[in-house]
């Protein structure tokens, strides 16, 4: 590919042109996002009766489903990205730092869809602040979703923690090239910067790192957010100590293709090719590929111990997964990107970026569909299962599906917006590029 | 303890049934080994005459020639002084005895609920110590065994459950804990599936269509060609899984009677509560509700004016207006939901707290409308009360199966103190999830390969939406009547 050499003028390109693809992906995307706001005030007005949930037993239907499904998959989203940029630092993985940032950045979006899912999934949205605050010494103790509002919050604050202070040595540097009409922004960013801070700020964002690496598999997605479904004895589905395995490999499956995507894209928007190298693309698809298997390792032990003689609530939920047209998709696109990416191991000649990109948007089909499996299936088939109503049925409504789009949308804004911002690639990386690196991203090897 | 194998050979049960004493021990194992438990005690801290002679009463407990309360009042005192607490096995007894000194009268809620005095008085009046069935000697070897020391013996006689009294431990309440816990009894036994329960919450509460608090499952199970019946309302448990997960404390357990409520007040309508309840008996409020808030009884009463208002007035208050809504605490709590919070059957709060008039303190209106349909299946109230009427009911069924089982049976005679609860085909759903459950049902317990059949009279024919995902399924927006 490309034998230029990056340059600091190449992470400040966004910020100083505009191209017309901008205007029509920022156009398309807000009329999306403002079309699934309408439907939102709609499911507002008229309640939760506007999607295709209902109750589960005697009712025949589920009470949870796209929305809490599209949670986990943001959330894993989020926790899978945080989890990267964090490895990339704490272990050297200087290959890696051009999408570090992104990462992070995916993590902030994702994040913040996650959040907005909650809002829109439960009954009275007006109420959520004033009741979980007034609750909240009591219920973090024994209510799972509790502790998921408590883990998305302090995963929001350590990455934008982990984001001002990497941010400060960019800013400080690149403020010339920056947009003037920003400037009380950079100004607050890089309140009280001094270029002595810089060891004490990787020695920081190290630590930060290692928080991250430690708690994303003993509290966060590999914790809480499995343990909303795996505590629960009654739903054969979800009970059990595979979920948390399950759900981290799953988000650091989603997050690894999210970034792949991010960085196709941007590379292509911005002619990045010498930065986002084929080679780093090369390995985020192997990544991919390790984790992809990790993900079907699971789901195999999943369906053996449900099928062969597992107790008979298990076994019908078992049952019912493998023979759902939606599962054996999520797991035929999974398989699919796993043969590619096998494939272009052995024989170099058959990667392509756009191969990847598709291998990265069929994962995340994937992993999408099984997390709403995941969450209505295990609803329709619990322990007490004698309602002649249950199972029921349920497919996403409109408005549920709408909310898929919108949330989308309202991500892809979100980067449209930060682009213009900050650099979304570190000067850190170019550094690295050029030759230049000092030993900042292994902190204190 | 050491084992003396000649003794005791080929006596797998242990040595306390041994009656080969040859020497003049009171213990059945001989002199040697009672000087053996003498040294023993010696080696103690403590007063090696009181074992002793504890132990040689403890053989005439096993022999039938004293009463337990008897041997337990004889050394309370001299234990008290030793070990500071008296806890033997025999404190039941003991406790029953001084209690019935104080109280003489039998006119309990079971002879006016039965009628029956001739049973109570026949089986009050059974001398235990003429006529002493065999599994009562059993019973007071294990409490003897236990003072002589013999504690194989002892285990192996009682299961350590205080209400166990060798005929079964009583499936309901526990008299041990103080408080009240409202729960039920359901027999399901006497239901015929008339769905007169599932209409009369639903009037009591005006759920909206297809919240169906009260549910009754009519079922087959593979073995059986019968058919079978599960009344179903909240289990109101104990260690409510609902309650556990809520992230505002919405669901929670009312103190005074352990009642599970929502408080619709500050619910987010998240359904986790819906998710973890194994049972199935939560129905949210999707859209707004059939009936507006202003029909409800009550509605003119102000939430938060009724949180400010001292206890006496506030129940004066409610009392005047009939308030159907709200509980005595000022919680709205009964009837259905508004839009966007989870309802379900909540044992008639304003019910219990006497808002609808003293008669119907203590009825729920599922129970009303089994009795009035004749069927008296559904027995609500106290279950720590041992005078309650689930309690009560429950009682004169055991002592029914008993009798109708020793016509057949063996001519077994029955104590005065005990209850043949082990006759009773008693059972808790899904016990094992460890929900603690409130009511307790009579009858067959649904199989796993148990499957809901349409019932003797249908959901339609009463005019009750089964399915509410049909009913709801006109509201999805794009595919009813957008």
């Amino acid at each position: 590919m490309s034998s230029r050499t990056p340059n600091t003028d190449d992470i400040v390109r966004p910020m100083q042109s505009t191209a017309k693809w901008y205007y029509v992906v920022f156009g398309a995307a807000s009329i999306l996002a403002l079309v699934w706001f309408g439907l939102w005030s709609i499911q507002l007005s008229r309640g939760l009766a506007v999607t295709n949930l209902a109750d589960w037993g005697s009712a025949g239907g589920v009470t949870w489903g796209l929305y809490i499904g599209a949670f986990i998959w943001w959330v894993g989203i989020a926790h899978g990205g945080i989890i990267l940029s964090a490895a990339v630092r704490l272990f050297g993985m200087k290959r890696y730092l051009p999408v570090a940032r992104l990462a992070e950045l995916l993590t902030i979006g994702a994040l913040s869809m996650a959040g907005f899912y909650i809002v829109i999934h439960v009954g009275r949205p007006d109420r959520i602040v004033t009741s979980v605050v007034q609750a909240y010494p009591v219920t973090v103790h024994q209510s799972p979703l509790v502790w998921d509002v408590t883990v998305i919050t302090m995963y929001m604050v350590m990455t934008l923690t982990y984001l001002g202070l990497t941010i400060r040595y960019d800013l400080a540097r690149l403020r010339d090239d920056l947009p003037n009409i920003l400037e009380p922004v950079y100004k607050v960013a890089t309140i009280g910067y001094s270029e002595a801070e810089d060891e004490v700020i990787e020695r920081i964002v190290w630590w930060l790192a290692l928080g991250v690496i430690v708690m994303a598999p003993l509290l966060l997605h590999g914790g809480v957010i499995p343990w909303l479904f795996a505590l629960l004895p009654s739903m054969p589905g979800w009970q059990g100590a595979i979920q948390g395995p399950q759900f981290l490999t799953i988000a650091l499956t989603s997050a690894i293709a999210g970034v792949i995507i991010l960085a196709l894209a941007l590379r292509r928007a911005y002619d990045w090719h010498h930065i986002l190298t084929d080679d780093v693309i090369r390995g985020l698809t192997l990544w991919l590929g390790l984790f992809s298997l990790l993900f079907l390792w699971l789901q195999l032990q999943q369906v053996i111990t449900g099928v062969y003689a597992a107790p008979l609530d298990q076994r019908s939920f078992a049952a019912a997964k493998v023979t759902n047209p939606y599962y054996q998709f999520a797991i035929g696109v999974v398989l699919l990107s796993l043969a590619y990416i096998f494939a272009q191991a052995v024989k170099a000649h058959l990667f392509s970026p756009m191969r990847s990109l598709a291998a990265s948007l069929l994962v995340l089909a994937g992993t999408l569909t099984e997390k709403i499996l995941f969450v209505f299936e295990g609803l329709e088939y619990p322990t007490f299962d004698m309602y002649y109503n249950t199972p029921g049925h349920y497919f996403p409504s409109p408005i549920e599906i709408g909310s898929l789009v919108g949330t989308i949308a309202l991500c892809t804004l979100f980067f449209l917006v930060i682009v213009k911002v900050v650099p979304v690639i570190e000067l850190h990386a170019i550094e690295e590029l050029r030759g230049e690196g000092h030993s900042h991203v292994e902190g204190d090897d | 303890m050491s084992r003396d194998d000649d003794s005791c050979s080929n006596d797998s049960c242990g040595c306390g049934n041994n009656d080969n004493t040859e020497d003049e021990s009171f213990h059945p194992m001989g002199a040697d080994h009672e000087s053996e438990m003498r040294e023993m005690l010696d080696d103690t801290e403590y007063d090696t005459d009181l074992g002793m002679d504890m132990a040689e009463d403890a053989m005439k407990l096993i022999q039938g020639e004293i009463s337990e309360a008897e041997f337990h009042d004889k050394y309370n005192e001299a234990v008290v002084n030793e070990f500071d607490v008296d806890d033997r096995p025999t404190v039941d007894a003991f406790e029953e005895m001084k209690a019935s000194e104080n109280d003489d009268e039998h006119d309990g809620i079971f002879e006016r609920l039965t009628g029956d005095e001739g049973l109570v008085e026949q089986l009050k009046n059974v001398d235990a110590d003429t006529s002493q069935s065999r599994r009562d000697t059993m019973k007071k070897m294990g409490a003897g065994a236990a003072a002589l020391g013999l504690g194989g013996v002892a285990s192996a006689q009682s299961s350590g459950d205080p209400k166990d009294d060798e005929y079964g431990a009583e499936p309901v309440g526990d008299t041990s804990a103080s408080g009240t816990q409202l729960g039920m009894v359901i027999d399901l036994n006497r239901c015929d599936g008339c769905l007169e329960c599932v209409t009369g919450c639903i009037q009591e509460n005006q759920t909206s269509t297809g919240a169906n608090w009260m549910y009754v499952l009519t079922y087959e199970d593979e073995k059986s060609d019968q058919e079978n019946f599960l009344v179903r309302p909240c289990q109101h448990c104990t260690n409510a899984p609902c309650e556990k997960v809520c992230p505002v404390r919405a669901r929670h357990t009312r103190d005074k009677d352990g009642i599970v409520l929502t408080n619709y007040e500050i619910c987010i309508g998240c359904r986790y509560c819906q998710v973890a309840c194994p049972y199935g008996v939560n129905y949210f409020q999707w859209g707004e509700p059939d009936v507006p808030y202003d029909d409800l009884p009550g509605s003119e009463n102000d939430y938060e004016e009724l949180k400010q208002m001292p206890d006496e007035d506030r129940h004066e208050q409610l009392v005047d207006s009939n308030d159907h809504i709200h509980d005595d605490r000022g919680q709205w709590a009964d009837m259905r939901p508004p839009q966007g919070v989870m309802g379900k059957c909540t044992y008639c709060p304003s019910r219990q707290d006497g808002h609808q008039g003293e008669e119907k303190q203590g009825t729920v209106a599922c129970m009303e409308a089994c009795d009035a349909a004749g069927m008296s299946a559904i027995h609500f109230g106290d279950i720590n009360d041992p005078e309650s009427r689930p309690r009560q009911y429950l009682k004169q069924r055991a002592e029914q199966e008993f009798e109708r089982d020793t016509e057949l049976d063996n001519g077994e005679q029955w104590g005065d103190t005990v209850t043949p609860w082990a006759k009773l085909s008693a059972f808790k759903l899904l016990e094992d999830l460890g929900t603690q459950p409130n009511v307790t049902y009579l009858g067959n317990e649904p199989g796993p390969e148990a499957e809901q059949i349409d019932g003797p009279v249908t959901y339609e024919q009463i005019g009750v939406e089964d399915n509410r995902k049909h009913h709801l399924d006109q509201f999805t927006f794009g595919a009813g009547d957008d």
